[in-house]
């Protein structure tokens, strides 16, 4: 081996950085360095997910005043949409689990639905300006915000295969939420709102249970200390809040009130605000 | 058919202990960037040689690391200020330069360069006796979950994306090819003094919290979680006979287990899967019928 001064071990080829050379460890060559923040790559993006079950499965009455509304709001912002999975993606993680298969595959397949909506949203959208964008294409996104065009992009990172397992549940952790708002992160978006079918998060399903709080404004670590039964985003969004450099703050709306996305994208709090700090 | 996938107790129905094994045969070996390919035809040779015997025996897929070139995008997109995500993307270039070098040296020993948008093909390539070379970062791109902030770098690299292709696949096991016998307790190209750990649990290398790992964290991290993957070996590829060995199950290198019961002396190297478990001989070691043949 090289520390025993042995001269026939083939060397390394290596790249001089300004720090130190490519062999050092990347941990102590690169976070010594001090370096400056981070860009914001498309910082006037507003970034918004519309949910699956909570909009789209809902048909004709809870989609075209939304599609009115973001119509509207994209004369005077840049939109990106993000859509949902919803009821048919829950179908086929229950076959997927009933059939044993691992995370993995059931985050390649979740994709699909969520693929099915944005395709629909872009079709609604069309006359508008409404584009299909590839997760292969997301470089294009200037272009099509420079023509005054409103791209609607699946939900689900691309993970796929690559979803890595949980503890105690089969079910992805990142699904459409958590894709949504990693997309809205790494733009460094403006706001990153989800439209769902209540008015924001409350201390129980308000669905199931009558007596559920609604709680208007919540930070993450006080979200995620009260360990809630049930969720209004993916747990796994809350996780990378308390990391992420951009978007510290999240709204979520509920998109059957009509008016609601308008304020929200003019920055007022009409749902649940989930903030860092 | 309302139910929320936010709701804990849907989410805990969800749970199985008889995940099926997708290919249950397949040998995931990750060849080191800096380690390994960084070194040229002198480290290469020998490795791939020993990689195109095995293959004889076991099926294997290939992975590829990038080395110097991806700690050389990191450095000059963090001076530039390209956001996480944004590193991320580029640094796949790296693998997938590495990828063509390796599957233009293995060609005539059918290899062949595996797109990640023809995953689904791989029992064909398998079954017909290639070997399949592919890009070990995972896909993450664009949406690579940020760390702290302290850390800007992407966590989910060459060695998580190759540990997550094992761990879906359900595979046979997970061989790491570095330059070094396996994992020390410090790196030893520094201190000649730091000890080889031949075996060590994940969850005790995480508490250790060791200063400088030979394998990407976020693999520890994620085989606490998995459901398959229970050992991964790290072998020097310097000492090329180690991957034949190692595929032949023996421990040669440092073994990282996950749970008491996966000790890589109380079974087999490699198993992947409680019900393989018992094809271990009286000696603890591997048995012969034990290491399936691979067509």
């Amino acid at each position: 081996m090289a520390r025993n001064g042995n001269g026939s071990i083939p060397q390394r080829r290596t790249i001089q950085m300004t720090h130190g050379n490519t062999t050092s460890s990347v941990t102590s060559v690169l976070t010594d360095t001090t370096y400056e923040d981070p860009i914001l790559v498309l910082p006037d993006t507003n970034v918004i997910k519309i949910g699956g079950q909570s909009i789209m499965d809902r048909g004709r009455s809870a989609v075209f005043p939304l599609i009115e509304e973001i119509v509207e709001n994209a004369k005077d912002h840049q939109i990106l949409i993000g859509a949902g999975g919803g009821t048919r993606a829950r179908h086929a993680y229950s076959l997927a689990l009933d059939l044993d298969l691992p995370t993995g595959v059931l985050a390649s397949i979740g994709c699909a639905t969520s693929r099915q909506n944005a395709r629909i949203l872009q079709m609604l959208l069309a006359k508008h300006g409404g584009v299909y964008l590839n997760p292969e294409d997301f470089e294009k996104l200037p272009l099509y915000f420079r023509v005054g065009c409103i791209p609607v992009m699946v939900g689900m990172p691309p993970y796929e295969y690559w979803e890595k397992p949980t503890k105690g549940s089969r079910i992805p952790q990142n699904r459409t939420d958590s894709g949504v708002y990693l997309t809205a992160e790494f733009l460094g978006a403006r706001t990153c709102i989800f439209v769902k079918d209540e008015d924001g998060l409350y201390t129980d399903d308000p669905k199931k249970n009558k007596h559920a709080k609604f709680i208007p404004k919540i930070t993450v670590q006080e979200l995620l200390d009260r360990d809630l039964d049930d969720l209004v985003v993916e747990h796994i969004v809350l996780e990378n809040m308390l990391k992420a450099r951009n978007v510290r703050s999240i709204q979520v709306i509920n998109g059957l009130v009509k008016g609601n996305l308008t304020r929200a994208m003019n920055g007022e709090h009409v749902g649940t605000i989930i903030s860092v700090d | 058919m309302r139910e929320s996938l936010l709701d804990k107790q849907v989410m805990a129905s969800t749970d199985s202990d008889t995940e099926v094994c997708i290919l249950p045969d397949v040998n995931i070996l990750v060849l080191g960037g800096q380690s390994i390919l960084d070194r040229g035809k002198k480290a290469m040779t020998p490795v791939l040689d020993a990689i195109v015997k095995s293959r004889k025996k076991h099926k294997l897929v290939i992975g590829v690391g990038a080395g110097a070139r991806v700690r050389h995008t990191y450095h000059i997109c963090l001076d530039l200020g390209i956001p996480l995500g944004g590193m991320a993307m580029v640094a796949g270039a790296v693998d997938e330069q590495n990828t063509r070098l390796v599957a233009s040296l293995l060609a005539k020993h059918k290899g062949i360069a595996l797109n990640k948008d023809h995953f689904l093909d791989l029992p064909l390539w398998l079954e017909a006796g290639m070997i399949p070379i592919t890009t070990g970062m995972p896909p993450y791109h664009y949406w690579e979950p940020p760390n702290n902030n302290a850390d800007r770098m992407p966590t989910h690299g060459e060695d998580l994306g190759m540990f997550m292709m094992g761990e879906v696949l359900g595979g046979r096991s997970v061989i790491y090819i570095k330059d070094e016998d396996g994992l020390y307790t410090e790196d030893p190209k520094k201190n000649p003094k730091a000890r080889l750990i031949p075996a060590i649990e994940a969850n005790e290398l995480l508490e250790m919290n060791l200063p400088e790992l030979i394998l990407e964290k976020s693999v520890v991290q994620t085989m606490v979680n998995s459901r398959h993957m229970k050992q991964v070996q790290i072998v020097n590829g310097l000492k090329p006979e180690m991957i034949s060995r190692a595929l032949n199950g023996e421990p040669v290198g440092t073994v990282i287990y996950c749970g008491e019961e996966n000790h890589p002396s109380k079974g087999m190297w490699p198993w992947t899967d409680g019900r393989k478990k018992s094809a271990k001989s009286k000696n603890g070691k591997v048995g012969k019928k034990s290491v399936r043949r691979a067509r």
